[in-house]
């Protein structure tokens, strides 16, 4: 075999890389262009170094194990002019003049020139065609784009200091198995598998702008999931994640060992619990539930970047588009405050965004109304400049994203005093106790897909509940199961009657708000993270069901 | 209903893996000791078996079938490592039936609507040998087989409905037929490439620098071990590996017209030290990138009908597209098929000169390693040599399990990717000519024909990328077959013309008794076919054929322009500078 690792010894830039998009840049803008069209007034080349290590195991044992170098250009050419661009314009599955290309791994410069040229040129060549599609469906003059610019302006930046932080790939492998094998210590258990991921590299941007930018960019994933198959047949679900920027942030290996055995050990439990058929009434989530709640429901209210302008329907008619962040609308009680802070010392922190501008702290919501918006340089109303949250997978457009997101009331309440309240609420909806929901799947895990597909849209709702118990007036707590939210969205968030105080941030792997939240996989996405209290819900619907196949086959001993 | 279309094409081994590196426990190798995955599935079967027989519908046959991969892969181009992967994966497919040979829970449903049919997965094992690996490979069989037994149960109630609703079909032969017991166990093999590849593969592919019109290009050398494990209900026990190695070249160019050049090929072999020298892998990247040089320049080919050599390659593509594949059982039961040769068993289908064998046994010819060779099918069935068709005369079928009126046992043809169920595919298909010509004298027939047709020209069609064929009732049963390269043969003793953009097209039977004479120089394709079971790996061997008559049709063409800015200057001495880029290369 002749393979070997090359565990976080990435020169910083690449040498050659550096010349060969100065000299690639140089050509695209003084020299590409085709004939009767402009030469492309805007490039950027976004390289992402660095290697992914991937591992998935099940009940202790191996069942995938990838560690990959990886060295993607991203580049993004537009053609038009400042006010007026190719860009942002929905074309229906087309080529719009961003694409990702693969970038030898040796350090050639010859080689990276080759790569950079043709990607180069299949940009420019789109960028054009979707700009003359723009103008056809949604010219200069339409009040959609007139008012706006192409582009929301930025300082070019450079500096070249940046590298990519370490990576751990066997200490994220032996976790990975080692959770895993902590379940098969379960035998009511039928499936436990634990994913991971360490992915860190380095962004090297090189734009038509200026910059010159070498940052860091990667996260570390773990994720622990356990089915048990009740008797009745229903299939059982529970998961645990932590998310952080390097492996080296994770917690103690012990901490993550109790949480996994406590999930066990709850779905376990569940063999006695009953289907809560149906709930109407007061709701409490704890933290790791709030955090679903909250980042489900609550993320596409404050995201300022809309989504791509739309051309005329089959008609002619001039297309709906769905309001992004409105500010000064009223989206939780009086006294909540969020605030979105990239420099914040947690799973989601970044000092500059994807397209290079420094990271802001934004206080969007106060007192409950929309303050401002999170933006990246895709111009929306109101938005004069960059927040700096201009985030991506892949190829797609840098759309603002939540980075480390703090959620807080004014007057928040001990734990017991949410329970207190919860319970006489409870009581007075001829509920039997207080539906709490300890923990939510993230959307990721869910296998819903009357839910994915929603997305955001109108039939949203919130994923299933890992973990719900009722409380009792004893004091008592009932685990129930088979529940899922009906007719859940974001208007529920005015209904919170009390908050409890303030809570740790909890890493979670996301995607922008909307279905692509739910395709990012086990270990996919982009990091941040989320601090919310719990939180007691006034009124909320819930379903329940259970039953399936049951095992025929008897279990080997 | 769709038709039934079936593909050839010609990737490298990495194109169909998904790029991974490092691995698992290392496997003991060598020894012709039983796998322990193989107890493990031996022993779940047993289990299996046994605890359901008490069932109402108890399971009449089980077989577990583990296919374990190593694979490695190293690329290269324009004189640089562009990617390092290797690959460890274990899958398992599971074949669960409910019923009785006659009539099981596999029997198709007629009628019935695309969603009438339970999903089949495959199901990923732990990659190790460890005890950990094997007591989570038990548990996951255990919820598989459960899954799987209850969703052939459910099937078997549809089928015994389908049955009582639907008129009786043509072909009454069961649904599936026993099979002798084996236990063959072969030691497990592996693979692996030596770090010299990586300085090699970064030279030869510098090589395409020095073709300015050589867009893209790239050197790959591929090794993947593919261990087969099987157990079944029958007592059977198989384990064996697979070890292939590739070492291939690409050139892509786009012509001034858009449409894409692309010239792959490749070296197969059986051993690392079987693949080709640096020097020979230069050669073959010259001459991959001065064939798509040619061919930019080259004049497009028109609609045209008229005589033509298929040259060794192409002429196995031909008979894998036109004849193989409607040669496979499973097709001559299925009512929604042509079933071109069902009715024809005896009757002469080819000329009385040729003769086609399917021969999974044959390990190479020609001096090549075949990709189409096993010991035992993916049901436990011994390979074996099938006689096709004899001196034009059409002798069977190839034969999966599954019995078809008039042949009731399987002939060690039943195939699958993992994931798949198992149909009849072809291994190593053979044509045989008992008359032949040397290539000059076929060359010299050709053109004969085209003087007695009163032709302009004739082809000759010495590579192709692959082609398909459609063997279903609701479409025509025609094929498609791609060349790469096609010469215009001018009688007047022009030299011949090199042209491009033009694709085979026709029908079997047609096309069959077109074919005038065979060339004394068989040529071995190796590719991969991908059809219902999935992508299996095959060879097709033929000589030269010379064709009555062919007919030509525009090939389907990309639109995009040639770049607009010239390539950027490579250094001195690994190319010609950019003012050279019209000049023809040495």
């Amino acid at each position: 075999m002749i393979f070997l690792l090359m565990n976080a010894a990435l020169a910083t830039p690449p040498p050659g890389l550096m010349p060969a998009l100065e000299s690639e840049l140089e050509r695209a803008t003084t020299e590409l262009k085709l004939q009767d069209e402009a030469p492309p007034y805007w490039v950027s080349y976004d390289v992402v170094d660095g290697e992914f290590a991937t591992f998935f195991a099940e009940m202790g044992a191996v069942l995938s194990s990838d560690v990959v170098p990886y060295r993607i250009m991203r580049v993004e050419t537009r053609a038009g002019d400042a006010s007026y661009d190719s860009g942002n314009f929905d074309a229906f599955g087309e080529s719009n003049g961003v694409l990702s290309v693969r970038l030898p791994l040796d350090n050639d410069e010859t080689a990276f020139r080759r790569s950079i040229w043709l990607a180069t040129d299949a940009s420019y060549k789109q960028a054009v065609e979707q700009l003359s599609r723009k103008r056809a469906e949604l010219p200069p003059s339409d009040p959609a784009v007139s008012e706006l610019p192409a582009m929301l302006p930025a300082e070019p930046v450079v500096d070249l200091s940046g590298g990519p932080l370490p990576l751990d790939p066997e200490g994220v492998k032996s976790t990975v198995v080692y959770l895993s094998k902590v379940l098969s210590e379960y035998p009511e258990l039928e499936q436990g598998q634990a994913a991971g991921r360490d992915w860190q590299g380095q962004r090297i941007t090189v734009s038509s702008e200026g910059t010159r930018l070498v940052t860091d960019t990667g996260y570390t994933v773990i994720r622990v999931e356990a089915v048990l198959k009740h008797s009745d047949g229903s299939r059982l679900r529970n998961g645990r994640w932590w998310v952080a920027r390097t492996a080296a942030e994770l917690p103690p290996m012990e901490e993550m060992e109790a949480e996994v055995r406590e999930m066990a050990e709850w779905l376990v439990a569940l063999e006695d619990a009953p289907v809560l058929k149906e709930y109407l009434g007061p709701v409490l989530f704890e933290e790791i539930a709030s955090v679903e709640l909250y980042r489900q429901l609550a993320a596409g209210e404050f995201v300022g970047t809309p989504p791509e302008a739309q051309g005329r329907g089959m008609f002619g008619e001039a297309p709906i588009s769905r309001p992004t962040a409105r500010v000064g609308r009223r989206l939780m009680p009086a006294g909540w405050t969020v605030v979105d802070d990239p420099n914040a010392q947690e799973a989601g922190r970044y000092s500059r965004d994807q397209e290079g501008v420094p990271g802001e702290r934004v206080v969007l919501i106060e007192d409950g109304v929309v303050r401002r918006s999170l933006n990246s340089r895709i111009p929306s109303k109101g938005a004069e400049k960059s927040t700096g949250h201009g985030r991506s997978m892949g190829a797609e457009r840098r759309e603002a994203l939540p980075s480390n997101v703090q959620v807080s009331a004014k007057r928040a309440r001990a734990e017991r005093a949410l329970r207190r309240k919860g319970l006489r609420m409870a009581a007075q909806t001829q509920n039997e106790g207080l539906l709490v929901i300890r923990r939510i799947e993230p959307p990721a895990m869910s296998e819903d897909m009357d839910i994915t597909f929603m997305g955001e849209g109108p039939g949203a709702g919130l994923t299933r509940p890992y973990e719900a118990y009722l409380l009792m007036p004893d004091g008592s707590e009932q685990p129930v199961r088979g529940l899922q939210f009906s007719g859940v969205d974001r208007r529920a968030l005015r209904d919170v009657v009390l908050a409890g105080e303030t809570a740790a941030p909890v890493g979670v792997m996301d995607g922008p708000p909307g279905p692509e939240r739910f395709y990012i996989g086990a270990v996919g996405g982009l990091p941040g993270s989320w601090a919310v209290p719990a939180v007691l819900v006034s009124e909320l619907e819930l379903d329940g069901g259970g039953g399936g196949d049951q095992r025929v086959l008897a279990r080997p001993e | 209903m769709l038709p039934q279309l079936l593909f050839l094409l010609l990737p490298s081994l990495a194109a169909q893996q998904a790029p991974q590196a490092p691995g698992p426990n290392a496997r003991p190798v060598g020894a012709a000791e039983p796998a322990p995955m193989l107890q493990v599935a031996r022993d779940a079967v047993d289990h299996t078996m046994a605890d359901l027989e008490d069932q109402d519908e108890p399971p009449y046959h089980l077989a577990i079938g583990v296919t374990q991969s190593h694979s490695l892969s190293l690329s290269a181009s324009n004189g640089a490592i562009m990617s390092r992967n290797e690959d460890w994966n274990r899958y398992a497919d599971l074949d669960l039936r409910v019923g009785e040979f006659a009539l099981d829970n596999t029997h198709k449903l007629l009628d019935a609507g695309w969603f009438s049919e339970e999903g089949r997965s495959v199901v990923r094992l732990p990659v190790g040998d460890g005890a950990d690996d094997m007591d989570a490979a038990e548990l996951t069989l255990w919820r598989e087989l459960d899954d799987s037994y209850q969703q052939a149960v459910r099937r078997m109630t549809k089928v015994r409905a389908n049955q009582a609703v639907k008129v009786e079909r043509d072909d009454p032969s069961d649904d599936f037929s026993p099979a002798p017991k084996v236990v063959d166990i072969r030691p497990v093999q592996d693979v692996a490439l030596s770090e010299a590849w990586e300085d090699s593969l970064r030279e030869v592919s510098s090589v395409f620098l020095e073709y300015p019109d050589v867009l893209k290009s790239g050197v790959e050398v591929t090794a993947e071990a593919e261990t087969f494990l099987l157990a079944n209900s029958e007592g059977t026990q198989i384990q064996h590996t697979r070890v292939r190695y590739r070492a291939s070249v690409y050139a892509v160019s786009v012509a001034d017209d858009g449409a894409q050049l692309a010239v792959y090929d490749y070296l197969d072999a059986s051993t690392e030290e079987g693949l080709p020298d640096a020097e020979t892998l230069t050669e073959l990247a010259h001459v991959a990138a001065q064939r798509v040089t040619d061919l930019k320049k080259a004049p497009l080919l028109e609609p045209y009908t008229g005589p033509a050599i298929l040259r060794g390659r192409a002429a196995g593509v031909f008979f894998h597209e036109i004849f193989g594949h409607r040669i496979e059982g499973h097709r001559q039961k299925d009512e929604d098929e042509g079933q071109t040769f069902t009715d024809m068993v005896g009757e002469q289908v080819l000329p009385d000169f040729i003769s086609v064998v399917d021969d999974p046994t044959i390990r190479s010819m020609a001096g090549l390693d075949l990709n189409g060779t096993y010991p035992y099918d993916d049901e436990g069935v011994v390979a074996q040599k099938v006689s096709l068709v004899d001196h034009g005369e059409l002798q069977g079928f190839l034969m999966s399990r599954a019995p078809i009126e008039g042949i009731d046992s399987s002939n060690g043809h039943g195939r699958r990717q993992p994931g798949n169920a198992i149909v009849a595919r072809q291994g190593n298909l053979i044509v045989q000519a008992h008359e032949s010509v040397p290539y000059e004298e076929l060359r010299e027939m050709l053109i004969k024909q085209v003087v007695a047709q009163d032709k302009p020209f004739g082809l000759i069609v010495d590579d192709i990328t692959g082609g398909f064929t459609l063997t279903g009732r609701v479409t025509p049963n025609s094929f498609n077959v791609r060349p790469v390269s096609v010469w215009r043969v001018y009688a007047d003793g022009r030299p011949d013309e090199l042209v491009r953009g033009g694709d085979f097209i026709g029908t079997p039977l047609t096309t069959f008794s077109r074919i005038l004479a065979a060339g004394d120089d068989p040529e071995v394709f190796n590719g991969v076919c991908g059809a219902e079971s999935g992508w299996v790996p095959v060879s097709a061997v033929s000589p030269s054929l010379l064709l009555e008559e062919i007919e030509v049709q525009r090939k389907e063409k990309e639109n995009d322009r040639p770049p607009l800015l010239p390539a950027p200057p490579a250094p001195e001495g690994k190319s010609k500078s950019v003012a050279d880029a019209t000049q023809e290369p040495a």
